[in-house]
C-alpha cells in the first residue's frame, strides 16, 4: 500500500523530471531563436519550480520505493540487486549527472553563456532519459523476466520482452506530463498574448505524448505472460476495471488538453490545469497499480513468488517442510506443543508479505464464518482458486497447523491462549 | 547461535575486493556531502538566533542558505551508491537490521524531505515566511541530525547479529531503536561532530572564495568556519577514543596493536587530521586535501569494524562469485565519461562570471 502511494507519486513526478527538462530546452531554444523574452522569462520562472519538483520530491521519493521495498521484499531487493548491481550503478551515474546538471543550468540562467547554458540542459535531458532506460530495464525484468530464467545471463534479463515498448510508453508519458505540468505554470503568467502561446505550446505537449501511447501500450500488452494478459483483460474484474480507468482517464486528458488550452489557450484557468494534472495523476496511479497487479502471484516472473519463496524451492519444501527452512520461525519447543503456535509461524513465515491480521489485507476479515474443511480447501488449492496468490508451500502438517492458526482468528476463546505467546501478532506493513 | 539469513544465491557480481573499495570510495565522497551539510545547517541555524539584533550575521545566514540546497543534493545522490554495494556485500545484516527498525528506518524518507524543503525555504525566503526562517532552519537541522541518529541505530544493530533472534520474538513491531548498544552514542556523536568540523573548514573556504564579493561575510565565514574546524575537531579527538573504547574487546585488539594494518590506518587516520588542524591557517588547501585523505581512512577504518564484528557469523570473503566483467567495464567506462561531463559542466560554470556580485 505504502510502496504503492510513494511509487505513483514517484512515476509521477519522476517521468515530468525527465519531459521536463526537455520541455525547458526546447522552450528555451525558442525564445532565444524567436527573440521571445516572455517566452524567456517563463522558462527561467518555470524552472525554479521545475527544480523544487524534481530535484527534492523526485530524487528523494524515488530513493523512498527502494528504501521501502527493502522492508517489505529484502528478498526480492536482494536478488535484483545481485543480479543487476552494476546496472544499477550505471543508473547512479546518470542519476550524478542528472542531478548535477540541473542544479548547474538552473543557477547557470544568468550567469552562463545561452549557448552553454542550453548544453548543459542538454546533458540533463540525455542523463536524465538514460537513467529512466536502465530502470526501466530492471523494472520490466520483474515482470517478464523472458530468457533469463534459463540462461541467468543480466543482458537476456535486461533487453526483455517488454522492456523496449515500455521505454517507448514511459518516454511518451514524460512528454505528456511536462506538457501538463507545464499548463499549471503557463497559465499563471500575466500578458495574455504569452499566455496563450506557452498554454498551446503544453497543450501540445500534452496530446503529443499521449498520441503515442495506444500504439506502444498494443505492443506491451502483447509481450506479457499470457495470465498477465488475461488478468487485464477480463480475468479479474477489479484489474480489468482498473486498466479501462487508464485509458479512460488519459482519454480524459488529452480532451481537456484540446478543449481547453489548444482551442481557446486564453481562457484557461490554473484550476482548469490542476484539474488536467490531477486526471494524468489518475491515469498514472491505475495504469502503475495494473502493472503491479498483473504481476501476481509473482513478485520476479517465474522465479520468486510475491511472498518471496523461490519457485524452485516450491518441492523441496513441500517434502522438508517450509518451517525447517525458515530460520526465523523455527518453532520452539513451546510451539511444538500447540498447533495454532505453528501455524502462527506458517502464516508468518509465508503469508505476512502480502497480508496482515487486522489491517491491509487483513485475515480476520477474509475468513470470517470459513470453516475447517472449507479453509483446508482453499489453502491446499490456493492458486488454483486465486490466480493471483502463489501455492500454499510446505508439508501437510504445516497446512494443518496454518488451518487451525486461522480458524482462531474468528474465535475469541482460542485467541487469548495464541496472544499469551511471546510473540505478539502486531501485524505489519 | 545467531539467526543469519541465507546468502543471495545469485552471488557477488564482482570479486568481493572490488565491491568493497567501491563501497569504501563512494561512502566516504556520501560522508564528506554529510559533513558539508550537518556542519553547514549547523551553523546557519546558530548564526539565524543573532540574525535579528546582527545585521552580518543575517548576511552570514543569507549566503549559507544558498548553499545548503545543493549539498544536502549531493548528499542524497552520494548515498545511493554505498547503500547499493552495502546491499550487494552485506545483504544478510542490513536488510535484517533494516527490517527491525522498519518504522524509524522509514522515516528516514519524509525526514530528509522535510529537511530538504526547509533548506530550500530558507533560501527562496518566500513572502508568506515573514521573519521565521531562523525557525524553519533549525527545523531542517533537527531533522537532519534525526536522519542521522537513525541510520546509527542500524548500522550498529546490522553489526550485532546475536540480539536479532531475541527483538524478533520478542514483537514484530518494526520499532526496534538499537539503544541498549554502547556503541551507539559515541559512534553518532563521532559521526556528528567529525561533520562539525570538516563542515567548518568547508564555510572556511567558501568564505575565502567570497573574498572581492563580500569582504565581511568573507571574513566572517572564515573565522567561524576555522573556529569550528579547530575546536569541533579538537573535541573529536575525545570522542573518537571514547568510541574506540566503547567497541568490543575483539574488534577494539585489532585496532590498538592486535593488527598492524588495521592500527596503522587508523593511527594514520588521526595523525593526518591532527596535521591538518595544525596548518589549517597557513595552507588551507593542503588542509582540506589532508582532512580528505583522513576520513577515507576513518572509512576504511568503519568497514573493518564492521567485517571484525561480524566474523565468524558473516564472513563475506567466503560468499560465492559469479563476476559480470563486460557489466563492470561498461560501469567503468560511463563512470569516467560521467565525471568527465561532470568536470566540464562545473568548469564551464566556474568560468561564465556572475552577473551580479555576490
Amino acid at each position: 500500500m505504502l510502496i504503492g502511494i510513494i511509487a505513483i507519486l514517484h512515476v509521477f513526478v519522476s517521468h515530468f523530471a525527465i519531459g521536463g527538462g526537455l520541455y525547458l530546452v526546447l522552450t528555451e531554444i525558442q525564445a532565444r531563436k524567436t527573440n521571445d523574452p516572455d517566452m524567456l522569462d517563463f522558462a527561467r520562472k518555470h524552472s525554479t519550480f521545475f527544480i523544487l519538483v524534481v530535484l527534492v520530491f523526485g530524487a528523494v521519493s524515488g530513493v523512498g520505493i527502494w528504501w521501502t521495498i527493502a522492508l517489505v521484499n529484502p528478498t526480492a531487493v536482494s536478488t535484483l540487486i545481485h543480479v543487476f548491481v552494476w546496472v544499477w550503478a550505471i543508473e547512479w551515474v546518470f542519476f550524478l549527472v542528472e542531478l548535477i546538471a540541473a542544479i548547474i543550468y538552473y543557477y547557470g540562467w544568468e550567469r552562463m553563456d545561452p549557448a552553454t547554458h542550453i548544453k548543459v540542459g542538454w546533458i540533463y535531458v540525455v542523463s536524465a532519459w538514460l537513467s529512466l532506460f536502465m530502470i526501466n530495464g530492471i523494472l520490466t525484468f520483474m515482470l517478464t523476466p523472458g530468457r533469463w530464467i534459463e540462461t541467468q545471463s543480466v543482458a537476456d534479463g535486461f533487453f526483455n520482452p517488454t522492456m523496449i515498448p515500455s521505454a517507448i510508453l514511459r518516454t511518451a508519458v514524460c512528454v505528456a506530463l511536462a506538457g501538463l505540468y507545464a499548463l499549471i505554470t503557463g497559465t499563471l503568467i500575466r500578458n495574455d498574448e504569452a499566455r496563450a502561446r506557452i498554454v498551446r505550446w503544453s497543450a501540445k505537449w500534452v496530446m503529443g505524448g499521449i498520441a503515442v501511447l495506444p500504439l506502444a501500450g498494443f505492443w506491451y500488452v502483447a509481450q506479457l505472460p499470457p495470465m498477465a494478459r488475461d488478468i487485464s483483460m477480463g480475468g479479474a474484474p477489479v484489474v480489468t476495471l482498473f486498466a479501462a480507468g487508464s485509458i479512460l482517464f488519459s482519454a480524459l486528458v488529452v480532451g481537456g488538453a484540446f478543449i481547453g488550452p489548444y482551442l481557446f489557450p486564453k481562457h484557461v484557468h490554473v484550476t482548469y490545469a490542476f484539474g488536467l494534472a490531477i486526471m494524468g495523476l489518475m491515469a498514472t496511479g491505475v495504469t502503475e497499480w495494473v502493472r503491479e497487479a498483473v504481476r501476481k502471484p509473482y513478485i520476479i516472473y517465474d522465479y520468486m513468488y510475491s511472498n518471496t519463496l523461490r519457485v524452485k524451492d516450491l518441492g523441496e519444501y513441500s517434502m522438508s517442510g517450509l518451517l525447517t527452512n525458515a530460520k526465523w520461525e523455527r518453532p520452539t519447543e513451546a510451539d511444538t506443543k500447540s498447533q495454532v503456535r505453528v501455524g502462527r509461524r506458517v502464516f508468518r513465515a509465508q503469508c505476512m508479505a502480502c497480508h496482515t491480521v487486522n489491517g491491509f489485507n487483513g485475515m480476520r476479515f477474509a475468513v470470517k464464518g470459513w470453516g475447517r474443511e472449507f479453509l483446508d480447501h482453499q489453502i491446499l488449492y490456493l492458486n488454483e482458486l486465486k490466480g493471483f496468490m502463489p501455492p500454499f508451500i510446505g508439508t501437510d502438517e504445516e497446512r494443518a497447523a496454518l488451518v487451525e492458526y486461522l480458524l482462531t482468528l474468528n474465535d475469541t476463546e482460542q485467541e487469548s491462549d495464541v496472544a499469551a505467546a511471546p510473540a505478539e501478532q502486531k501485524g505489519g506493513l | 547461535m545467531p539467526v543469519m539469513p541465507a546468502p543471495d544465491p545469485t552471488g557477488l557480481p564482482a570479486p568481493v575486493v572490488i565491491l568493497k573499495f567501491l563501497s569504501v570510495f563512494t561512502l566516504t565522497l556520501h560522508l564528506l556531502a554529510m559533513n558539508l551539510l550537518v556542519g553547514g545547517v549547523t551553523m546557519m541555524a546558530l548564526a539565524g538566533r543573532k540574525r535579528q539584533t546582527d545585521p552580518l550575521a543575517d548576511r552570514v545566514f543569507r549566503r549559507l542558505a544558498r548553499a545548503l540546497p545543493v549539498t544536502m543534493s549531493m548528499t542524497i545522490t552520494l548515498g545511493v551508491a554505498p547503500l547499493l554495494f552495502v546491499q550487494v556485500i552485506y545483504g544478510q545484516a542490513f536488510y535484517t537490521a533494516s527490517v527491525l527498525i522498519a518504522w524509524p528506518w522509514l522515516a528516514i524518507v519524509p525526514l530528509v524531505m522535510l529537511g530538504y524543503y526547509g533548506l530550500y525555504i530558507c533560501q527562496f525566503r518566500p513572502s508568506w515566511l515573514g521573519n521565521r526562517e531562523t525557525v524553519v532552519a533549525w527545523l531542517s537541522m533537527l531533522a537532519i541530525l534525526a536522519v542521522g541518529f537513525v541510520f546509527t541505530n542500524t548500522w550498529t544493530l546490522m553489526l550485532a547479529p546475536s540480539i536479532w533472534k531475541d527483538l524478533y520474538d520478542a514483537g514484530i513491531s518494526g520499532l526496534k531503536l538499537n539503544m541498549a548498544d554502547g556503541t551507539l552514542l559515541p559512534r553518532y556523536l563521532h559521526f556528528i561532530v567529525g561533520a562539525f568540523s570538516v563542515g567548518g573548514l568547508a564555510v572556511m573556504l567558501l568564505g575565502r572564495t567570497l573574498k572581492s564579493a563580500d569582504e565581511q561575510v568573507s571574513d566572517a565565514l572564515q573565522t567561524a568556519g576555522r573556529r569550528w574546524f579547530l575546536a569541533a575537531g579538537g573535541v573529536q579527538l575525545i570522542i573518537g577514543f571514547w568510541f574506540l573504547f566503547a567497541l568490543p574487546d575483539r574488534v577494539r585488539n585489532a585496532f590498538i596493536g592486535g593488527n598492524v594494518l588495521d592500527s596503522g590506518v587508523l593511527a594514520a587516520g588521526i595523525v593526518l587530521a591532527i596535521v591538518a588542524m595544525a596548518v589549517v591557517r597557513r595552507m588551507p588547501g593542503l588542509a582540506a586535501l589532508l582532512t580528505g585523505i583522513s576520513v577515507f581512512l576513518m572509512v576504511g577504518t568503519r568497514h573493518r569494524v564492521r567485517q571484525i564484528s561480524l566474523y565468524p557469523d558473516l564472513q563475506v570473503n567466503n560468499l560465492q562469485v559469479n563476476p559480470q566483467w563486460a557489466l563492470l567495464v561498461v560501469f567503468v567506462a560511463v563512470l569516467l565519461v560521467g565525471l568527465a561531463t561532470v568536470a566540464w559542466m562545473v568548469a564551464a560554470f566556474v568560468r561564465a562570471k556572475p552577473k551580479m556580485a555576490g
